[in-house]
């Protein structure tokens, strides 16, 4: 095979699908990228076998053909070339000769038989969304996904979907994010499925602000469909858990914050939240709320934010990075913080629908 | 719930309740239930795993101080949800109950587990009785009858069919618990991975955190020192937290060379079971089971010539009947002896190999240069007698896999240097003389049938 290209369109085609490439060595395929050039354009697959991606880029196909190249080592020397011209060439033995003004590089490749083929999707249940609002959704629930893996139902994010609605989820025990996005679908649709945390983040950076995105959800897969790209991914076996259960029902207080003012307290005052007492307390009186951080030995800080508020005075304190990683993800100005009392969960709203509960931690004595 | 756990709980409870806020305690705790109490743990049902990773995350300071207020010392924390069912009535359209059905068994596969290995495709005989039923008892009630559990046995007598089926038992009843099966060279191999990625602590604790343990092939362990340290340590942080682990090895563990001592007294600790090579009938037994699995038909007398001639291994006993299986429905022909004999002939003459012994080579020596037996053994040694005697080592050598020492104790209690240079003597012989190499390849063509 041989083709040419800018070094701008290869880079952009490898940018895409480079992330899932496998770190394991136990099958050097898998470290590999497929291409395949055919009538103007090269297809570019990368898997680690839970996650696969396909993309491509535009080129000047002289030769129809297909091999496997090792990803990270022509994504390197494509990047380091000097010329935007790049020629590249493949011979019979899986070899890729590339050129580039003075520079030549040859790599050695693997036949690609040996790549295994992304999964078919035969029987799927089809639904079309805007790629931006699975994206927004995607932004606003995902950094509360679990890392613990012995809970391995929570190393991902939920999609129910359920009464023409996809209710996107994620929780890692102290805090839940949830997110309802409107979406038109038969009932036979109706599915609870769980993407693991690793499709969820390429598929945060594949999704753009155009277009629409195919969603097929199949037998213990699912496949996102970009247009351009292609993500397919396993999905983690098991049942979500009852999330429903963690949302408290009413709320004794509401709090209206406008979001980057009382983001950048947050930031500035957990500067003085050590690692081991890591919380910062926010204490509500009239008209008022001071947020304080204290760190025995270190120090303290303090800072308070004019608020509308008529309840009664009361502290709670948070893990300052739980509270601060919704409000970073969220675009609104206007937030909506619900809460009942010192001891019971605070809950984040905006206008749209949208959820973050978070528990509060122990205030000592 | 008994009436000792039901005065406990109100205990815990009156001890909680001012802990958290009446909210929590309303939606957390008030469908908690304790099932069991004893010295040193206390047992908490909880509706669905929701309550689990809650409490654990949220609660458990709270939940430790009213166990220390109520029973006066701290006590392990366990929880048991009753996920499947309740998550059923939760998001129950039957469709969903479908997918998940057939997703379970997909993660079966995942686990590197072939869901044809289970207790009820294993043929049980008087040669793995014993490891069969340890097995079961282990899949039963994991951790609690013999731990660890170390199975041994030669090449294709089910080893692996043994751990995957209780891999698959436990994975079928407890979904939660996690099953991990892998053989010793993928853990070396990850291990290796976790040093050079600098990510053991993730390694440790992917391991460290299994329910259920199976290790394949422990004896490729040997001679790998550190995979061996990291080995002992996740053995014992399992030992110690009550979590199951089985071996399995082609020897007993005490003579798998280059492993540890401690590793060695440690693999001893529980329950050592042999699998020996099948008799007859079990071999029998097994080729039917198999057919029926497969849906051959087969003439009752090819079961017989497959189960005589083949005693040392089931998976080769298995690979013999899917040959003639496929020959006998591919060609259509009937299937005689001499078809099957030609058929299977690789396999019969390897067979042939690992069956035959000193005596049967002694007798057909004896018989072709018209000695008698007796003088194989005798310590006369005419060269009308010592030659063909040392023909007979020389095929004893060649043909079984005694050593030097038996061959010599076969051969009236000589030593292994007579042995030896019986053995020059013929293949320097062989190769000077024509007749000689003529004859001994004869002797040995005439033993393989």
């Amino acid at each position: 095979m041989k083709f040419s290209a800018t070094k701008e369109k290869i880079l952009e085609g490898l940018q895409q699908v480079q992330n899932v490439v496998s770190t394991r060595t136990t099958l050097p395929i898998l470290s590999n990228v497929l291409l395949q050039a055919k009538e103007g354009t090269v297809n570019l697959t990368t898997t680690d076998l839970d996650v696969g991606v396909r993309g491509g880029f535009e080129a000047n196909v002289d030769k129809a053909g297909a091999t496997t190249l090792p990803a990270r080592r022509l994504f390197t020397i494509i990047r380091e070339l000097p010329s935007s011209e790049i020629s590249v060439e493949v011979d019979g033995k899986n070899a890729a000769s590339i050129r580039s003004g003075q520079s030549f590089f040859k790599i050695l490749g693997l036949p690609e038989e040996e790549f295994p083929p992304l999964p078919k999707f035969e029987n799927a249940k089809v639904v079309t969304m805007r790629q931006k609002d699975l994206r927004d959704g995607l932004r606003k629930t995902a950094y509360a996904i679990s890392t613990d893996e012995t809970r391995y139902v929570l190393n991902g994010v939920l999609f129910s979907y359920k009464e023409n609605k996809l209710t996107l989820v994620a929780t890692d025990g102290r805090r839940l994010a949830m997110v309802d996005l409107e979406l038109e679908f038969p009932r036979s649709h109706e599915a609870d499925i769980i993407v693991p945390t690793k499709a969820v983040t390429e598929l945060a950076r594949l999704l753009t602000d155009d277009g629409d995105v195919k969603i097929s959800v199949g037998t213990g897969q699912i496949a996102f469909d970009l247009n351009s790209t292609l993500l397919v991914s396993k999905l983690i076996e098991g049942n979500y858990p009852n999330y429903k259960q963690v949302i408290p029902s009413e709320a004794k207080e509401r709090i209206t914050l406008e979001r980057e003012t009382f983001l950048n307290s947050l930031r500035r005052v957990s500067l003085l939240a050590s690692d081991k007492s890591n919380s910062i307390k926010l204490s509500f009186s009239k008209n008022n709320i001071e947020i304080t951080a204290n760190t025995p030995e270190v120090g303290e800080a303090r800072e308070s934010l004019p608020v509308v508020y008529k309840g009664r005075d009361f502290s709670i304190a948070f893990n300052p990075e739980f509270l601060m990683a919704p409000l970073r993800n969220l675009a609104d100005d206007e937030i909506f913080f619900d809460l009942i009392d010192e001891m019971s969960p605070g809950v984040l709203k905006i206008q749209t629908p949208f959820l973050y509960v978070l528990m509060p931690m122990r205030v000592s004595a | 719930m008994d009436e000792r756990c039901k005065a406990l709980w109100e205990k815990l409870s009156a001890a909680l309740k001012p802990q958290v806020s009446t909210d929590t305690f309303k939606r957390w705790f008030s469908a908690v239930e304790l099932t069991k109490a004893t010295e040193d743990s206390l047992t908490f049902r909880v509706p669905n795993n929701i309550y689990q990773f809650w409490i654990e995350s949220n609660h458990m300071a709270a939940l430790q101080s009213a166990i220390i207020s109520a029973v006066g010392a701290p006590r392990t924390v366990r929880f048991l949800s009753s996920t499947e069912s309740d998550n059923e009535n939760n998001f129950g359209t039957p469709e969903v109950q479908k997918s998940d059905h057939s997703s379970s068994k997909t993660t079966g596969l995942g686990l590197g587990l072939n869901p044809r290995n289970t207790f009820e495709s294993f043929v049980v005989g008087p040669n793995n009785q014993i490891a069969h039923a340890a097995s079961l008892a282990v899949a039963q009630a994991p951790a609690r009858t013999y731990n660890p559990l170390f199975v041994y046995g030669g090449v294709g007598l089910g080893k692996t069919h043994l751990m995957q089926a209780i891999g698959q038992y436990v994975w079928a009843k407890r979904k939660t618990s996690r099953v991990m099966y892998l053989s010793s060279e993928l853990f070396i191999n990850e291990f290796i991975d976790a040093i050079q990625h600098n990510t053991l602590v993730k390694f440790r604790k992917r391991y460290r955190q299994a329910g259920l343990l199976l290790i394949d092939d422990i004896q490729f362990l040997a001679g790998k020192e550190r995979s061996q340290e990291e080995f002992f340590h996740t053995f014992n942080t399992l030992f110690d937290g009550h979590k199951q682990i089985v071996l399995s090895s082609d020897r007993p563990a005490s003579e798998i060379a280059n492993l540890e001592h401690r590793l060695v007294s440690r693999f001893e600790w529980g329950l050592t079971a042999e699998l020996q090579p099948p008799d007859i009938e079990t071999r029998l037994a097994i080729l039917r089971k198999k057919a029926r699995a497969l849906q051959i038909n087969l003439h009752d007398d090819v079961y017989q010539f497959l189960a005589v001639r083949i005693r040392s291994n089931v998976r080769r006993l298995e690979g013999a009947l899917m040959r003639v299986a496929s020959f006998a429905s591919l060609s259509g022909k009937e299937l005689t002896q001499e078809t099957i004999e030609h058929l299977l002939k690789d396999i019969l003459l390897e067979e042939w190999r690992q069956t035959v012994t000193i005596e049967q080579i002694q007798r057909k020596v004896a018989e072709h240069f018209d000695v008698r037996l007796a003088d194989m053994t005798s310590k006369r040694r005419p060269a009308s007698i010592a030659f063909p005697r040392q023909v007979a080592m020389y095929l004893a050598r060649e043909l079984t896999k005694a050593s030097l020492n038996e061959i010599g104790d076969a051969f009236g209690g000589r030593d292994h240097g007579t042995v030896l240079h019986a053995c020059k003597l013929v293949k320097k012989r062989m190769i000077e003389q024509d007749n000689i190499r003529q004859t001994i390849s004869f002797i040995d063509s005439a033993l393989q049938r």
